[in-house]
């Protein structure tokens, strides 16, 4: 009886294998038909630029920078002597550094960094990795994205800081230099960016 | 007029190539010369786009059943895959080791490949579309499809690698413990016709459905069972792969073959699942017998309908270990199949068949 | 004539070898097919996680955390939140709670269904391999729609998780639930009775209870052994103490009951799953941390029940924003040690198949 029994199961393996047989793939063919990525998935790393003006809206706080955990994001943006404002020079990513945390894109508060939904950016050689300045914003350009910016006018008004009692002194990273101290600090950090999906 | 080969419904054709080759002239013994090397490379090409098809089909029935596409790239359904496949493995680069048997690596892939088409000579692809009708044709076959254990063998020592040597080892424990429950099944059938010829074998399942071999209960559907259960272990496939064992051995006997010699490997393992297949349709299902369409359309359907069921197999199952396996041989299917035999030959005795 | 003998060799299982899950390697001293000794060789995945996460601040080690143990991540990242919050004594709010568990169990299913489908196929079984695949598509798919990515979230933050699910979640993972309790049907129709599988699984590589503990083992595993502990019971961690769920245990540990023990969890953690869907409530999904988190001096061990048993944490703080040390602990070591006491004097197709029972995963060895 068990030689039946296991029959009986062999059978019923050949079954399931064979009802599968009739059905339809659900692999897709790659280059032809693409996979639709979700809103908020985490691509390559872009830099955003003003829907009106087409600047860059990065101002160099080098808060991306600082967040980063495997330091992908170099940014060179000396402070004006003068004016004591930072003029963004060179904003360089390392894809190949990069581990699409988001981790930028959360620490930056003037919309200027975001993770696209794109994925496809294999390069021949290592060096193709580093995007600079200029083909971050190529990229970006027609990324779609929310502007925080204007809801914040005032930028010197140091973080409601008022109501989040403890974290009221340190809410300056203290990751930034001494002079970037007098860097607008984060207005509330915590606030999900993806408010309107 | 005559030929010296008849060619069933393909005659024409034939017939029109030996006037051919009739018309140049030739004195007569180079004319056998010409003819039978035509026939093997006819029977080679027939063989190699066997096996190509072969794989190109297991590969899309293996995807089908997973859920995936398989190949889709070249052609309908990447019908030149394994075409373009072949290609590569032809044109690669053969690594070779620096430890190997140099004699023994050479000749293993090439006793393989010759021992999986040489057994084509006896197979009857249609009517009349038989290479040699001899008359111990499924003896011949069973003997020359034991060659593959001795390249298995010897691929397996020749390589210098112990994962190679497990493999060969393995397969010759293996190949050696299935041909006798193989051997007693065939024999079910052999009693019966009382001829080991191919063809008589197939003459003798003429007529209605309930001729074939399969449908004489109680003897022929067990026959047919265990003698495709050791088929499959013949053709080294799940559940009985133990000798390239993927998971365990990384690919057995062939791990150090690269390029061609791999080919030759893999084609002969397609080409013997092909081989083990046509065998059971020639014993179990009545050959090349059907109604309107030709003999060899006939021949062909059985048979890839028996593959199917082969990777079917394979794709459902896990693989045995290599002691259950022995186990399962020697204590189960041995047993079953001269009990088979010996129920046969007394029915045959008693007159208790129709 | 010489006189016939045999000899013992050695072979070199991995670090590239099919069925090591990556890059262990295993030093086998086989006689024939028997293995007679095994000798794991380990640290070609390592990359120093403990050292790296010891130079990051708190909130960039959980990236790092993801690549601890990356098919269940979301319960690295938990482990390190919770340790964090455990030390700054930090509040969650109920939603992320819940969102957490949600998210904790989806990534235990899918940690299962993949060891459904490598299992299978260590034992020569390929079809079932894209079978487990397939439906953890469906859960991967969820993350992605959650967090933006498959495989290394960076989903549960110190104070709650980064963002909240999408409305199109529910009724996905709702849907998804359902597709994966059919699909069980068919698993357990390709393998649970297969006479094949029987004979592969049952009686190979039996652990006893009392020697799993000595060495340490935990989850899966030790309660295919007979042992009911699950620190999602008896250590209840986030709010794993209001679901109603059971803890199967098995009584023979060997390979076959550790593979039906597994499906029996797919099928707790889909009941988890729908009752956390039920019970979510609205509100807050993270607490004010502030992005220097600085927790107080002090040291903590958290530890959650992940897939592969007991994972755990150790945090030390000086007060700064770095952690001054972190020490990991992993299921799968313990597993992987105890692999040479079950799986010696058996065949090498045995020693895959136990290999593949014991679901270890190098990443979580090696750090």
């Amino acid at each position: 009886m068990k030689l039946l029994k296991d029959i009986k199961n062999l059978l019923i393996g050949m079954r399931i294998t064979g009802k599968h047989l009739g059905r339809h793939a659900i692999t897709i063919q790659y280059p032809e038909e693409r996979w639709e990525m979700p809103e908020r998935s985490r691509g390559i790393v872009v830099l955003l630029s003003d829907k009106e003006t087409g600047d860059l809206n990065c101002t160099g706080c080098l808060l991306c920078m600082k967040a980063c955990p495997s330091a992908a994001i170099f940014i060179d943006a000396p402070r004006d002597p003068e004016t004591k404002k930072r003029k963004l020079l060179t904003f360089t990513v390392d894809n190949a550094l990069c581990c699409f945390c988001g981790l930028c894109e959360e620490a930056c508060n003037f919309s200027a960094i975001k993770m696209a939904t794109m994925y496809e950016f294999s390069e021949p050689e290592k060096e193709g990795f580093l995007w600079d300045m200029k083909k971050l914003q190529e990229v970006g350009l027609d990324v779609d994205y929310i502007d925080t910016r204007k809801k914040k006018p005032a930028k010197k008004v140091p973080k409601p800081a008022t109501d989040s009692g403890t974290a009221t002194d340190k809410i300056v990273p203290d990751t930034l230099d001494s002079d970037a101290k007098q860097t607008p600090p984060a207005p509330e950090p915590d606030k999900p960016k993806e408010d309107g999906e | 007029m005559t030929y010296p080969l008849p060619f069933g419904e393909l005659h024409g054709v034939f017939g029109w190539l030996y006037e051919l080759l009739e018309s140049t002239g030739l004195p007569q013994p180079w004319l056998d010369v010409v003819r039978y090397a035509a026939l093997g490379a006819l029977v080679f090409g027939v063989i190699s786009l066997l096996a190509l098809f072969l794989v190109w089909w297991e590969r899309k029935i293996a995807a089908h059943i997973q859920q995936r596409f398989g190949p889709m790239r070249h052609g309908w359904h990447g019908w030149y895959q394994t075409v373009a496949d072949a290609v590569k493995l032809l044109t690669k680069e053969d690594i070779l080791v620096d430890t190997r048997d140099k004699f023994v690596f050479f000749w293993a892939p090439v006793i393989c490949f010759v021992a999986a088409f040489l057994a084509y000579v006896t197979i009857p692809f249609g009517e009349g579309l038989i290479v040699a009708d001899l008359n111990i044709g499924i003896l011949y076959i069973m003997a020359i499809t034991t060659f593959t254990i001795i390249s298995l063998l010897m691929a397996g020592w020749g390589s210098n690698n112990k994962y190679a040597l497990l493999g060969g080892i393995r397969s010759a424990a293996q190949l050696i413990s299935y041909e006798i429950p193989m051997v007693a099944s065939i024999l079910v059938v052999v009693l019966f016709v009382g001829s080991m010829s191919m063809v008589d074998i197939v003459e003798a399942q003429s007529g209605w459905i309930t001729n074939w071999y399969v449908f004489r209960v109680p003897f022929g559907p067990i026959a047919f069972i265990t003698y495709i259960i050791a088929a499959t272990a013949e053709a080294n496939r799940t559940p009985f792969d133990i000798p390239e064992a993927e998971q365990e051995l990384v690919a057995g006997y062939n791990i150090e073959y690269s390029g061609m010699k791999f080919a030759m490997f893999f084609l002969a393992e397609f080409a013997n699942g092909f081989t083990v297949s046509a065998i059971a349709v020639t014993l179990f299902f009545g050959g090349w017998h059907g109604p309107f369409l030709p003999s060899w359309v006939w021949f062909l359907l059985k048979t890839l309908g028996v593959v199917f069921l082969l990777m079917l197999f394979r794709w459902t199952y896990p693989r045995l270990r290599v002691d259950q396996l022995m186990e399962f041989a020697w204590k189960f299917l041995v047993p079953v199949t001269f009990a088979n035999l010996i129920l046969a030959a007394w029915m045959k005795y008693a007159g208790w068949y129709w | 004539m010489a006189e016939l003998r045999t000899e013992e060799f050695t072979v070199n299982m991995g670090p590239h070898h099919p069925s090591t899950h990556g890059v262990c390697r295993l030093i086998l001293t086989l006689s024939g097919e028997k293995v007679i000794k095994i000798v794991p060789v380990i640290g070609y995945l390592h990359r120093a996680l403990e050292k790296i996460c010891e130079n990051r601040t708190y909130a960039q080690c959980i990236p790092v955390m993801d690549r601890f143990e990356y098919v269940t991540a979301m319960s690295c990242e938990y482990l390190f939140s919770n340790a964090a919050e455990k030390l700054a004594e930090i509040e969650v709010p109920e939603r992320a709670e819940y969102l957490r568990v949600i998210m904790l169990e989806l990534n235990r299913i899918a940690s299962h269904l993949i060891f459904y489908g490598v299992t299978a196929m260590d034992i020569g079984a390929l079809t079932p391999f894209l079978y487990g695949l397939r439906e953890r598509e469906g859960i991967i798919d969820l993350f992605e729609m959650t967090c933006g990515q498959r495989l290394t979230y960076n989903y549960i933050r110190i104070g709650g998780v980064s963002k909240d699910i999408p409305p199109q979640f529910e009724p996905k993972c709702r849907e998804t639930i359902k597709t994966i309790r059919e699909k069980l049907n068919d698993y357990e129709g390709l393998l649970n009775e297969n006479p094949i599988w029987l004979v592969r699984n049952k009686g190979i590589g039996v652990l006893p209870a009392d020697l799993g503990i000595a060495y340490g083992v935990s989850g899966p595993v030790l309660r295919a052994s007979g042992v009911k502990y699950d620190i999602r019971k008896d250590d209840p961690y986030s709010i794993y103490d209001r679901f109603d769920f059971e803890i199967p245990t098995r009584e023979n540990g060997d390979c076959y009951d550790r593979y039906l023990l597994r499906l029996d969890e797919i099928k707790q953690s889909l009941n988890i799953v729908e009752q956390a869907l039920d019970a979510l409530p609205e509100g807050d999904i993270k607490a004010k941390v502030s992005p220097n988190f600085k927790p107080p001096a002090g040291e903590v061990y958290a530890r959650v029940e992940n897939s592969r048993g007991e994972l755990g944490v150790y945090i030390q703080s000086d007060g700064g924003k770095k952690p001054l040390r972190v020490k990991m602990r992993g299921g799968s070591f313990n597993q992987l040690q105890v692999l040479p006491e079950i799986g010696t004097d058996c065949l090498v197709a045995d020693l895959v198949a136990i290999f593949a029972s014991l679901d270890i995963i190098l990443p979580e060895v090696d750090r």
